[in-house]
């Protein structure tokens, strides 16, 4: 059975301009990811890494190229479009959380089902609280997100998530404010949702993070660099021991 | 249908969660409303005060006085007084003045069976009471008898009658008006403050006769004849035909200036009407600065807060929300807080009104239009300033909106 392609971009380029200055900072980049395949993105601050995550999120369009969403030419659509393409085929993961502060964890993970116009999730309550349960936190549904910890804050981010399901998670540097066992905690629920099938990339600039993945793609002044299979993939018990050793 | 009712849903959280922020909104726009609202009606107030009592006065009233100018900052009478011989003139020739009466004023030490006093006792005729229609609480009117033979009789108002005599019945007691004893025959009903602010209670009416051969040390001067008008229409005739009458009396050459003044009820209104739409004016551009002051207050809350909240847009444009759920969600908000806080506005408004009502008498009516300028006002700029700031936030790439710090 040949395999899915969730993400291809053709010659995918994004400019910014700055008055009469250009900046590019992705430059024709070609990418295919699979259904099932979990891949780091890796490279320097300025390599381009968290713009190409926005486009291949929806949150930004590029400058030229072509961008084929789960088949669906996303160059093509408007604004309204994007919005349900980003609230049904995409889960972001953000750096800073980006959860409604003041509100509970579970409104937070229902929000992305409020704005879903399928009418596919009735029993919204019911599967937020099934997405807390799976990253861990059923014990923590009412509590407003100023009363978690960050690596708490990070799960509700990702069970917001996957909440709709998504053909593809999205994650820029979700470990990034985190401290070592939480973002090794974090890596684990990354292969776990892997495991059960769910497409992933996420940026990383901590090597030992990026071992987790199957797949790793290194940028380098918006273009790849190199693009490899991970062969000593890191499991939770690795990465824990490895952990005390440098302590 | 389903997806505003969620909106709906989204936008109270908001309103709930975040109260400082919410009530901080309302209440710009509370003060705003409630501000305008109570200086319109104060200004209205006013107004509507001013001419009820000149009204009250009767609309056929003519003053007849001697012709006064100011002089290093002192009133000089410039003809001769106005006397006994143009009041019995004109009494006899008029034909469209139907009642006449002499004032003279008068200093006095009131002294009554329970207080003591000092105040100017008005010297008129039986007419006088006509003519300015004062009506009755108890006793009678003194009579024209007693101005032709300078009976020594007073009436009197309820301030006076509070003052001198507490809680005795005036009628048939005793008042000295410097040492000389007056009988009390009448007493007012109230009437209240007058149009400047005067207490038109404080006030002892005696015949003219008698205060001019008693207490003026016989000045045969008069300080105004009052006259009225056969009838309201006819109030321009008696001031044309009494002009005449005294031109002829007084022997004014043709073409030389009137050494007395007639001065006419309508001319009186007039003059007022004119100070109370100066009054009108100044409030109404008090009103509108409180106005504006409170539009500018919700417009920085609205504006700080919609600009604060650029991230949460960011947040909920990235999981998928269309521009119109984020419009619809601010709109609400907006649209919530300004009808709450605009109606709590009116209240504070109509209850700040009776307050001042209650505390110094002033009736404030609360006018329809303040409520409605203040609170459409209000709404509109909470609307506004709440809308189009997010509206220019939802329209942002949400990768920016998030960005934005």
């Amino acid at each position: 059975m040949p395999s899915k392609k969730v993400i291809e971009t053709k010659k995918v380029c994004r400019v910014f301009k700055n008055g009469e200055i250009e900046v590019h900072a992705i430059t024709d980049v070609d990418l295919i990811i699979e259904e099932g395949e979990f891949v780091a993105i890796m490279g320097a601050s300025g390599s381009g890494k968290s713009t190409f995550l926005n486009i291949l999120g929806c949150l930004d369009k590029p400058t030229s190229g072509d961008y084929y969403l789960d088949g669906v030419h996303v160059n093509e659509l408007n604004k309204n479009q994007l919005a349900d393409i980003r609230n049904q085929k995409i889960g972001f993961i953000f750096q800073s959380y980006n959860l409604l502060s003041r509100t509970t964890a579970l409104e937070n993970v229902e929000l992305p089902l409020v704005y879903n116009r399928t009418g596919r999730f009735s029993n919204s309550k019911e599967l937020a609280k099934k997405a807390l349960e799976q990253v861990g936190l059923g014990d923590r549904l009412n509590h407003k997100t100023n009363q978690l910890s960050g690596g708490e804050q990070q799960r509700v981010a990702i069970a917001r998530a996957l909440v709709n399901d998504p053909a593809l998670i999205l994650s820029d540097e979700a470990t990034g404010n985190l401290d070592s066992k939480a973002s090794i905690d974090v890596a684990d629920l990354f292969v776990e949702l892997n495991n059960k099938g769910k497409t992933i990339v996420m940026i990383t600039h901590e090597p030992e993070i990026a071992q987790f993945a199957k797949r790793m793609i290194y940028l380098r002044d918006g273009r790849i660099l190199t693009d490899e299979i991970i062969k000593n993939r890191s499991t939770k018990e690795s990465a824990l021991k490895d952990l005390e050793l440098t302590a | 249908m389903k997806q505003l009712l969620k909106t709906f849903k989204v936008a109270f959280q908001a309103i709930f969660k975040n109260k400082t922020r919410s009530l901080l909104t309302m209440l710009g726009i509370i003060i705003g409303v409630a501000a305008v609202i109570m200086t319109i009606s104060a200004g209205e107030g006013a107004t509507k005060q001013v001419q009820d009592e000149i009204a009250g006065l009767g609309t056929n009233l003519l003053m007849i006085y001697t012709k006064t100018e100011h002089r290093a900052g002192a009133h000089v009478r410039m003809g001769r007084p106005i006397n006994k011989k143009d009041f019995e003139m004109l009494q006899k020739n008029s034909v469209w003045i139907s009642k006449l009466s002499p004032l003279v004023v008068s200093v006095a030490q009131a002294i009554g069976p329970n207080g003591y006093k000092s105040i100017a006792i008005y010297g008129v005729s039986d007419q006088y009471f006509d003519i300015l229609s004062r009506d009755l609480l108890t006793g009678e009117y003194f009579k024209e008898e007693d101005v032709k033979n300078a009976g020594k009789v007073c009436v009197i108002g309820k301030t006076i009658k509070d003052e001198l005599f507490l809680d005795l019945d005036p009628i048939g007691r005793q008042i000295r008006l410097d040492k000389i004893p007056f009988t009390v025959v009448g007493f007012l009903k109230e009437e209240g403050k007058g149009t400047m602010g005067q207490d038109q209670d404080d006030i002892i009416l005696a015949p003219y006769t008698t205060i001019q051969n008693r207490l003026h040390g016989h000045r045969r001067g008069y300080d105004i004849i009052m006259a009225s008008a056969i009838s309201e229409d006819h109030i321009i005739d008696a001031k044309i035909e009494a002009t005449e009458l005294l031109r002829e009396s007084h022997r004014i050459l043709e073409g030389d200036e009137n050494d007395f003044e007639i001065t006419t009820q309508i001319e009186l209104q007039e003059i007022t009407g004119n100070i109370t739409g100066v009054l009108t004016i100044l409030l109404g551009a008090i009103a509108s600065i409180s106005l504006l002051v409170g539009g500018i207050g919700i417009m920085n809350i609205m504006l700080v807060s919609v600009t604060e909240r650029t991230r949460e847009i960011g947040t909920r444009l990235a999981i998928g929300a269309r521009e119109s759920d984020i419009l619809t969600q601010f709109l609400i908000e907006a649209v919530t807080l300004s009808l709450a806080g605009g109606t709590l506005g009116v209240l504070l408004g109509i209850i700040g009104n009776q307050i001042i009502y209650k505390v110094t008498n002033f009736y404030i009516p609360t006018m329809l239009y303040s409520i409605l300028i203040g609170f459409g006002f209000a709404a509109f700029v909470g609307i506004a300033f709440g809308y189009f700031p997010a509206k220019k936030a939802a329209k942002l790439n949400p990768i920016d909106a998030l960005r934005y710090e």
